[in-house]
Parts: structure tokens; C-alpha cells; sequence
């Protein structure tokens, strides 16, 4: 029994001993929690961007122009977009104030057609406040790159552009290719595809892809445009929007700035994907 | 005139024997009070392992105290050791009391609500001293309870130690081994991270299969709160695992225990008479007293309990670490429940929900509370009792495989490509490609079949392992099976990284592609482990 | 059963002397308690709230542009619950500062809550002083109390001063025997201010009236 007292008493020994031991690293191992956690937390708000926010503001932040306004850009950083805007707080209340109840009315100073939609769970949105959190953070992470130089807008295309007049001639199209500008920098995805803003490219309940509707759309009664061939029809739906608008859906939403935007190669690829959507 | 006199009696004894003797007086006095009847020489004698006087003064505290009322004065020679109880009923008692120590311990710093439940967690575990050798020391003490129980019926039924007059001890006995199941389960939930969520819910949905349909949906919302997982089942769970379980708990403990003493511990079989019991009946030469002897023993078991506890769930055992907060919309590929419900998980492989998730346990169940009612025979000897102790190591056998087929990768899985990314990319832990080191994962695109010619080591093995496991896609149906791994810079120390998985289908010649991306951080710190 | 060659009657009287056994059992009993202490301590440490940068008791790193100009209003913290205040030449010469105080040019940190039963109270432009709206404690921009039921000046959180590498260019001073803190001057190089809401002084006692001791 003397044996057990013994070992006893090396026992609470021991067990102070591994206190101390715990003790002193644990300042050390609560700050690198930290700094994993706070990493974590970016990888997260990464893919949380790149299913929720990358068709408006693009996939590397760079904004849509006419669609959404460029995040990985140095006015956020600097202050002066908060400025322009009239925010008084901080960035980080701002990025998720915005990201959380979205933007019923348009910042000041800005001309989106669109409003940003709310995601906060708060609001009526699908994203928890820890995924805010998240998402909130990732933006943030641009600060570095963003104030070295970041990017605004996608920038114009160099080069002579299409142009409104759709019975311009176009070169051939590819349509692989078409399919990979649609999901890019332009943002037609986020109106078309992923959301219900504009008519749905692909098909959708009942009704057949955008390249078949085009076929009997521009013949139908109601028709207001200029259109005579389906190619056509979807060339003026891109470059004059308000030419004619889909019934359901409503004018001066869409983009009126393709024209100035895409180059006669980059229509013809679109127009070619489109018709491919039956 | 009444005039209120101050009476100390203190005074009058120092009047009396002077100051020295009667403050030694009232020492002593006070001492056998507080101790329930020993005086401090008689606390000394216990230290020193004399012989106690005559009345034995060290029984007064089982007998006039509260704290010792229920122990008994006295152990019988042949039970006092680790053979033949290995006390595991004393052990499991220790884990249960340190649970409940733990487990205040990280009441301070949790809330029940899935708005803050897993920020607390997260809280616990940077920004609270010891938070996470608490937390991984409730976790660890949880799971060696489960296991310390299941060995402590075991051994109670291979003895034989529930027959006549034990039986009901036995029953108070499977209603602790299911409170001690619930309690481990309710508090799987509470982290709220994707494992707890999903575990739970695996387990909880055998409630809804109960028929009536009407039966099995009422309960469902009893037990849940809610149709599926939420606000209110969190805080149901919760209140189960700290008020009701361990109320329920701690009274039939009283019961369990206070049967156990009341027929004392049963001898080893081979020491008795067939259909004789004479536990309580020890002989004065067997008699090993509980001061010292059996204190002594126990607080060194403490003792060493302790220290190994803490050394252990310090630099051993780390709980799970925390996955991401719970998502209700998405299922984890490979998600487990429990290693103690596996063989539930099992069984429902086997057949219908409602037969082998339901009536199976709950018959066994049942089964169990009335054994020592259907199993009448009168010896407990090992040699007459062959069948029983067969059926018993044949139960156990059946459980270890049904725990085996309740695992993951026993007949289920998605298609061979998501597989083959989820080698790579686990979506229950951290995995290979999350924890090798963020420099060696060189920008670029990679293919798995050139994983030779890959810029470091740590490529190398990654993209080998991805090739390997590439041959599991290769079919009849699919051809010209491809791996690549793409690694571009995102954001500042911010990298994505895609594995993609082409193949060909062979009837038709068209082409398939599965891919999934993930983003790593350079701090991420993945291999650590916490 | 008793260690050998230590044989006593029952009941032994305190002059036995101690057997190997019973001091082992002194020494357990001893490192048992040694362990609750130390377990005490730890579960101290374990239970008393800590507070991350930028929480109401923990520390507020500001950068020295939030600094008022001296002699300004006072800057307003409200997460941090402190005033920011920029003591100048004006204040020293303040024909309302009682005589008890020394004051000196520099920046202070003063709680906002009232030292008399806890309102938060406010700054009145238009008298050039604080007023607590609650019983009418009445205190200037340097904290000292000069009229109303408070019985002391204002109390202070602790304030450092840090350059562009993050050493302490200066900080808060116990004056008048540890109560009351002194002003903390702004060198040159000051790049950023610390204040610790964890740290608070305490006011000198003042309860004359029109302010002194």
C-alpha cells in the first residue's frame, strides 16, 4: 500500500507538472488558432464568392461595368468610394452592411440598373451571418493587391467595336468560345443563366433554349424591332435591348452599352453560342 | 431589571484548563465533528495504517456521516483488487463525476444557439486559456466512458454477478448503459459544425421511422424540436445533456449503487458454493478495511486517473477538429455517425429501417433489462455457464462487424470520380492536399500521370496519389481516364486549386468531366491538427 | 500492517514520531492541495472574460489623427466609453480648474462614466464643460470635477503613446500618490495612441465646493 501512496504522490506531481507544461504554450497555441481561423474563414468567403457574387462583380473582383462595381480596386481601399457614397463607419461595416441587406436603392453617385440583392439570412437571404463574416473577409483580403493597382471595370476592348447596326456583317462564330466570354468578365451568366432577370438562355420548364425562341420570336405579332433572321434578332436583343422587350420582362435593365463594348469577333462567338442553346 | 448577559462557553473552558488546552480541545472537537467521528489522532492512525482501537472508530463516519453512509466499512479480500472486477463500475463512476467537472467547466463559455454555438467553440478554443485540453478532455473522457460501461457489463454478465438476489442491479444497470449512450450522443450535437449536425441527424431519423407513421412524426418533432435540426433541437439536446440525462443518471446511480451494497460485491465465482451467496457474509481474516486500505487505493487511482487524463488529452488526443459550421443544405461525402452507434449504422445497411433500426434494438434492448429474469440458472462458474459465455463473446463479435459495415466506406459511395477528388479532398477532414505544405504547391497545371516530373516532392506524392487512385475510375464504361490539378494565384496568399477528372464513356464516345475546386490559405495551418 | 519497529497503543498522543507511511501520506495530502491551488488558479484563468483589441475592456489602438486639436472639443469613443481629450494651454489657464490638480499639456482618456452613481454624462458646448444629466456633476475638459454631488475627479483609462515601430514613446503617470494619472505628451514622432479600457485610475478625491480637496 506504501507503493500506491508513492505513486500517488508522483501522480499529482506528474498532472502539475503537464499544467505548467500547457500553461505556458498556451498564449502561443491561442494566437496560432487565431491566425488558422482567420485563414480559414478567407478560403471559405473564396468559395462562397465564387458561387454567389462572381457573375455581377467577376471572379477576380474586378466589377462588370454597367452590371456592378469592381471590388478589387483601390478607391475601396483608399476611403474615397466611402466618401463618394456618404459612409460614415468603417470598411468592414460597410462590406457587410452591403453584403448582408444588400442595396434596395443605388448608392449615391451611382447608375446600376440593377440593385444588389440582400444575402444576409437577416434580410430574407440565404447565407447565415458567419458566411457574411466570410465573405466579409475575403473582400478584404484585396486590400494588398487592390491599392498596389487592383483594376476597375472590365476594360473596353482595344480595337474597333461592333457597333449597333445589326445588319453589319459578322465573321464566323465559335461557339466554345462564345460560351466562355458569356461566363467571363461580361456577366451575362449572372442575368441569363443563374438568375431570372433576363430571359432564360438555356431551356427552362417548358420553353426551348434562347437559339430556338430566336427562330420564331422576331415573326411573332407584337414584334417591334428590325430583325430578320434569328442570328439578327439575337444581335439586337444584345446591342439595341430596348428595341424590343420579352413580355415579363422589363426595359433599361440589360446593359444598353454592348455596342461599345464587344468587338465584331466577340458577337459573332456569343450569337453562335446563344444559337447553339435550343 | 433584565440584564441580557453574554454567555461564551468558549470562556468558561479556558477558565477552566487554560488557554492551550482548551483551544486543543475544541480542535479536536471540531475535527470529529466535521470528520463524522474521528478525532485528529485517530485521522493520524488512518495515516499511519495502525491498528485502529476498540470501538473501531473509523467505522463512525459510514455510519453517522452522509458522505460515507453508502460505502461500505469493509471490502471482502477477494474483491478488493483488480481481479475479478478490474473495477470498472468504480471507474465508470470516476468518469461520469469527471465529466460533470468538464463538462461546468465549458458551460462557462457555451450558449445553445446555433446563431452562437460554434463561434463559441471556435472562442473556446483560441481565446480561453486550457479551453481546448478542456474540451479534448470531456471528449476524451466521453468516448472511454462508453467503452469503461459496455466493459463493466460485460464483465458483470461473464461472472455472472447478476443473478439472484442482483437481479434489478443488473436492470439499473442497462438503464445507466443508455443514459451513458444518450448522454454521449445529445452532446455530439453541440459543437455544431457539420459532423455534429450530420452524425445526429443520422442517428436522431431512426426516431422518425417509428410506426404508426403518426407515432413516428410526433416523436420525431418531440425529439427534434422541428421537422430537421435547428434552434429548437439544439437547445433540446442540450438541455438533455446537462439537466435531464444527468438527473436521471445520478438517481439511478443512487439506486444501482445502493443495490450493489446492499448485497455486496460477488465473490469470484469459483470462491463460492453453487447458488450460494454469501457476499455479504466476509469472514473477519477477509476483511480489507475502506480506511485505509481501500481510500488509499482509490485516491491513488485518482491520482493516476488524472495525470493521465490531462498528459493524455494534452499531447495525445485532440477531439475532431472543429469542421465548418453546420449547413443544413449540404451532406458531407462520407459522413459517420458515432463510433458507438456504428453498429445501428450496420444494421440499417442490412435491411428494412423500421426492422433493424427500431424493433432489432429495441427487442436486444429488451432482451438485455430481462436476462437475469430469463437466465435462472443457479451456478456462476465459468465452466457450467458455456453456452451463456459463448452467446456473449458471439454477440460481441457480431456487434465489432456490424460496427464495421456501419463505417462509411462499407457499400457506399457516389461515383468513382468524386471518389477518386475526394481521396485528395476529403469532405470530413482536412486531407492530403490541404495539409501539405502552401510553398510547395507551385502555380500551374499539373496532370496526374506526369506526377514524376512535378516540380517538389510534395507534388509528386500528391499527384501520384491522385493518379492512383484515377485507376479506380478506369472501367468498362469509362476510357481514357485523365487527372489534372490546376494551382493559381487568387489572392494575396490565397491559392486555388482544382482537381478535375476527364474520361471518356464508351458506348456513346462522349466525354465526362467531374471537378471541384478548393481555396488555401497560406496560414490555414491544416497539418496541425487543431 | 503498521511500519515495523513502530508499534503503538491506539490513540497515540502527538509525540509519537512520524512513520515513513504516514509521511508519504503528509506529502500526498500535501501535493493534492498544492494541485487544487494550482488548479484553482488555472480555473481563474480560465473563467475570467478576456478581451480582444477593440472590445470595451480590452485595447484600443487609435492612430493620432483621431486626436482633437488641443483646447478642441473632446473626441467621442463610444465603443471604447472614453472621451479623448487634448489638455492645451487654454485648459491649463482655465480660471474654473481647481488649485489641487496638477495638469500638464497632453492627451487623457476619461471614462464616461460618471464617478458619482454611474450615468453616462455629456459634453455641453455651450458652458465649455461636461454635465451628468442624473444629479448634476459638472466636470472640465481635464476631468476635474468642479461642481455637483460626485465626490472625486473623473476617472482616467491608461494611455500610451507609440511611434511607427510600436515603442512607447510615453504613457500615463500616477500623480498625487497613485490616484489621478497625468497627461501623456505627444512627441514628435507619435504615431499611434493606445488606451487600455482594462486599466483604469481613479480620480482624485475632490469634494469641496467649486471643485477641490
Amino acid at each position: 500500500m506504501k507503493g500506491q501512496i508513492a505513486l500517488g504522490l508522483l501522480a499529482f506531481l506528474a498532472l502539475m507538472g503537464v499544467l505548467v507544461l500547457v500553461g505556458v504554450g498556451e498564449p502561443n497555441r491561442m494566437a496560432e488558432f487565431t491566425a488558422a481561423y482567420d485563414s480559414r474563414q478567407i478560403e471559405t468567403g473564396a468559395s462562397l464568392f465564387e458561387q454567389s457574387c462572381r457573375p455581377c462583380h467577376g471572379p477576380q473582383g474586378q466589377g462588370i461595368g454597367g452590371v456592378a462595381p469592381a471590388l478589387n480596386a483601390p478607391d475601396l481601399f483608399d476611403g474615397s468610394r466611402l466618401a463618394a457614397v456618404g459612409f460614415s463607419g468603417t470598411l468592414p461595416d460597410y462590406v457587410r452592411g452591403v453584403i448582408a441587406a444588400g442595396r434596395p436603392v443605388p448608392s449615391a453617385g451611382t447608375n446600376y440598373p440593377q440593385r444588389m440583392p440582400t444575402w444576409g439570412a437577416e434580410y430574407g437571404g440565404p447565407l447565415r451571418a458567419d458566411q457574411v463574416d466570410a465573405l466579409v473577409a475575403f473582400v478584404l483580403n484585396w486590400e494588398g493587391r487592390a491599392l498596389a493597382g487592383g483594376s476597375a471595370a472590365t476594360p473596353a476592348p482595344t480595337g474597333p467595336t461592333v457597333g449597333a447596326d445589326i445588319g453589319v456583317a459578322l465573321p464566323a462564330g465559335d461557339a466554345a468560345r462564345g460560351k466562355a466570354l458569356s461566363e467571363g468578365g461580361l456577366g451575362c451568366t449572372g442575368c441569363h443563366v443563374l438568375a431570372a432577370v433576363g430571359p432564360s438562355w438555356p431551356a427552362d420548364g417548358g420553353e426551348p433554349g434562347v437559339g430556338a425562341r430566336a427562330e420564331t420570336r422576331f415573326q411573332a405579332s407584337g414584334y417591334t424591332g428590325k430583325a430578320t433572321s434569328s442570328e439578327q434578332y439575337l444581335f439586337e436583343s444584345t446591342v439595341l435591348p430596348n428595341a424590343y422587350v420579352v413580355d415579363g420582362f422589363q426595359p433599361n435593365i440589360m446593359p444598353q452599352n454592348f455596342a461599345e463594348r464587344l468587338s465584331a469577333q466577340d458577337t459573332a462567338d456569343l450569337l453562335a453560342y446563344m444559337l447553339s442553346l435550343r | 431589571m433584565a440584564i441580557f448577559r453574554l454567555h461564551i462557553p468558549m470562556l468558561d473552558e479556558v477558565k477552566q484548563k487554560g488557554l492551550r488546552p482548551a483551544l486543543k480541545d475544541k480542535w479536536v472537537d471540531v475535527v470529529t465533528r466535521v470528520t463524522a467521528g474521528l478525532s485528529p489522532d485517530d485521522m493520524r492512525g488512518v495515516l499511519r495504517d495502525d491498528t485502529p482501537g476498540r470501538p473501531n472508530p473509523r467505522l463512525t463516519p459510514h455510519a453517522e456521516g452522509f458522505w460515507l453512509h453508502m460505502k461500505p466499512t469493509y471490502y471482502h479480500r477477494m474483491v478488493d483488487g483488480l481481479y475479478p472486477t478490474f473495477r470498472l463500475g468504480w471507474l465508470s463512476t470516476f468518469f461520469g463525476v469527471f465529466e460533470i467537472v468538464t463538462g461546468i467547466y465549458l458551460m462557462i463559455y457555451y450558449t445553445p444557439s446555433p446563431l452562437v454555438a460554434y463561434e463559441n467553440m471556435l472562442n473556446l478554443l483560441s481565446n480561453v486559456p486550457f479551453g481546448q485540453v478542456m474540451r479534448d478532455m470531456h471528449r476524451l473522457a466521453a468516448e472511454l466512458m462508453v467503452i469503461v460501461v459496455v466493459l463493466h457489463m460485460l464483465r458483470t454478465f461473464i461472472t455472472g454477478s447478476y443473478k439472484k438476489p442482483r437481479q434489478f442491479t443488473w436492470a439499473t444497470g442497462v438503464v445507466l448503459l443508455f443514459v451513458t449512450l444518450v448522454l454521449s450522443f445529445s452532446g455530439y450535437l453541440l459543437p455544431w459544425d457539420q459532423l455534429s449536425l450530420w452524425a445526429v441527424t443520422i442517428g436522431a431519423s431512426m426516431v422518425e421511422a417509428i410506426p404508426p407513421e403518426v407515432v413516428g412524426r410526433n416523436v420525431n418533432l418531440l425529439v427534434r424540436g422541428a421537422p430537421e435540426f435547428g434552434a429548437n433541437g439544439l437547445l433540446r439536446f442540450y438541455l438533455l445533456h446537462v439537466v435531464a440525462l444527468p438527473l436521471a443518471g445520478i438517481v439511478a446511480f443512487g439506486v444501482h449503487y445502493y443495490k450493489v451494497i446492499h448485497h455486496g460485491h460477488s465473490l469470484p465465482p469459483e470462491a463460492e458454493k453453487v447458488g450460494e451467496d454469501t457476499a455479504k457474509r466476509v469472514p473477519m481474516d477477509s476483511r480489507v478495511y475502506f480506511m485505509p486500505q481501500i481510500l488509499t487505493r482509490e485516491l491513488w487511482y485518482v491520482s493516476g486517473l488524472l495525470a493521465i487524463l490531462f498528459a493524455a488529452a494534452a499531447y495525445l488526443y485532440n477531439a475532431p477538429a472543429l469542421e465548418p459550421h453546420a449547413n443544413p443544405l449540404i451532406t458531407p461525402l462520407h459522413t459517420t455517425a458515432p463510433w458507438y452507434f456504428l453498429w445501428l449504422q450496420g444494421m440499417l445497411k442490412v435491411g428494412d429501417k423500421v426492422v433493424w433500426g427500431l424493433i432489432v434494438p429495441g427487442l436486444l434492448t429488451g432482451l438485455l433489462l430481462v436476462l437475469p429474469y430469463l437466465e435462472v440458472g443457479p451456478s456462476r462458474r465459468y465452466g457450467d455457464r458455456r453456452i451463456g459465455l459463448s452467446l456473449a463473446a458471439l454477440f460481441v463479435a457480431a456487434m465489432a462487424m456490424l460496427s464495421y459495415m456501419g463505417t462509411p466506406h462499407y457499400a457506399v459511395s457516389t461515383s468513382p470520380d468524386q471518389e477518386a477528388v475526394a481521396e485528395l479532398l476529403p469532405q470530413t477532414h482536412p486531407g492530403p492536399l490541404r495539409s501539405a505544405p502552401w510553398e510547395d504547391l507551385a502555380y500551374g497545371s499539373f496532370e496526374a500521370s506526369a506526377w514524376a516530373a512535378a516540380p517538389n516532392a510534395t507534388l509528386q506524392d500528391l499527384l501520384r496519389e491522385f493518379d492512383d487512385v484515377l485507376t479506380n475510375v478506369q472501367s468498362a464504361g469509362r476510357t481514357d481516364v485523365a487527372g489534372v490539378m490546376v494551382i493559381e494565384d487568387w489572392q494575396t496568399d490565397l491559392k486555388k486549386v482544382t482537381l478535375r477528372v476527364t474520361w471518356t464513356n464508351v458506348p456513346d464516345g462522349t466525354a465526362g468531366e467531374f471537378s471541384q475546386s478548393v481555396y488555401l490559405h497560406r496560414n490555414g495551418n491544416y497539418g496541425e491538427g487543431a | 500492517m503498521s511500519d515495523a519497529g513502530v508499534q503503538t497503543a491506539p490513540g497515540a498522543e502527538a509525540g509519537v514520531p512520524l512513520s515513513r507511511r504516514e509521511f508519504l501520506n503528509y506529502l500526498w495530502g500535501a501535493s493534492m492541495a498544492v494541485f487544487l491551488a494550482g488548479g484553482g488558479g488555472v480555473t481563474l484563468w480560465y473563467a475570467l472574460p478576456r478581451f480582444r483589441e477593440g472590445e470595451f475592456g480590452g485595447v484600443f489602438t487609435l492612430p493620432i489623427t483621431n486626436l482633437p486639436a488641443p483646447d478642441s472639443p473632446p473626441a467621442d469613443f463610444p465603443d471604447g466609453r472614453f472621451w479623448l481629450v487634448n489638455v492645451g494651454d487654454g485648459t491649463l489657464q482655465d480660471p474654473r480648474q481647481p488649485k489641487d490638480y496638477p495638469l500638464e499639456p497632453g492627451v487623457k482618456a476619461l471614462y464616461k462614466v460618471c464617478v458619482h452613481l454611474g450615468c453616462l454624462y455629456k459634453w455641453v458646448p455651450t458652458n465649455d464643460r461636461f454635465e451628468c444629466p442624473c444629479h448634476g456633476s459638472k466636470y472640465l475638459k481635464s476631468g476635474a470635477r468642479i461642481d455637483g454631488p460626485a465626490r472625486r475627479n473623473l476617472d482616467v483609462f491608461f494611455v500610451e503613446v507609440l511611434d511607427a515601430s510600436g515603442n512607447v514613446l510615453s504613457r500615463s503617470e500616477p500623480v498625487m500618490g497613485s490616484q489621478e494619472a497625468s497627461s501623456v505628451v505627444i512627441p514628435p514622432e507619435a504615431v499611434a495612441l493606445r488606451i487600455d479600457t482594462g486599466r483604469r485610475v481613479t480620480g482624485a478625491s475632490n469634494s469641496k465646493p467649486g471643485g477641490g480637496i
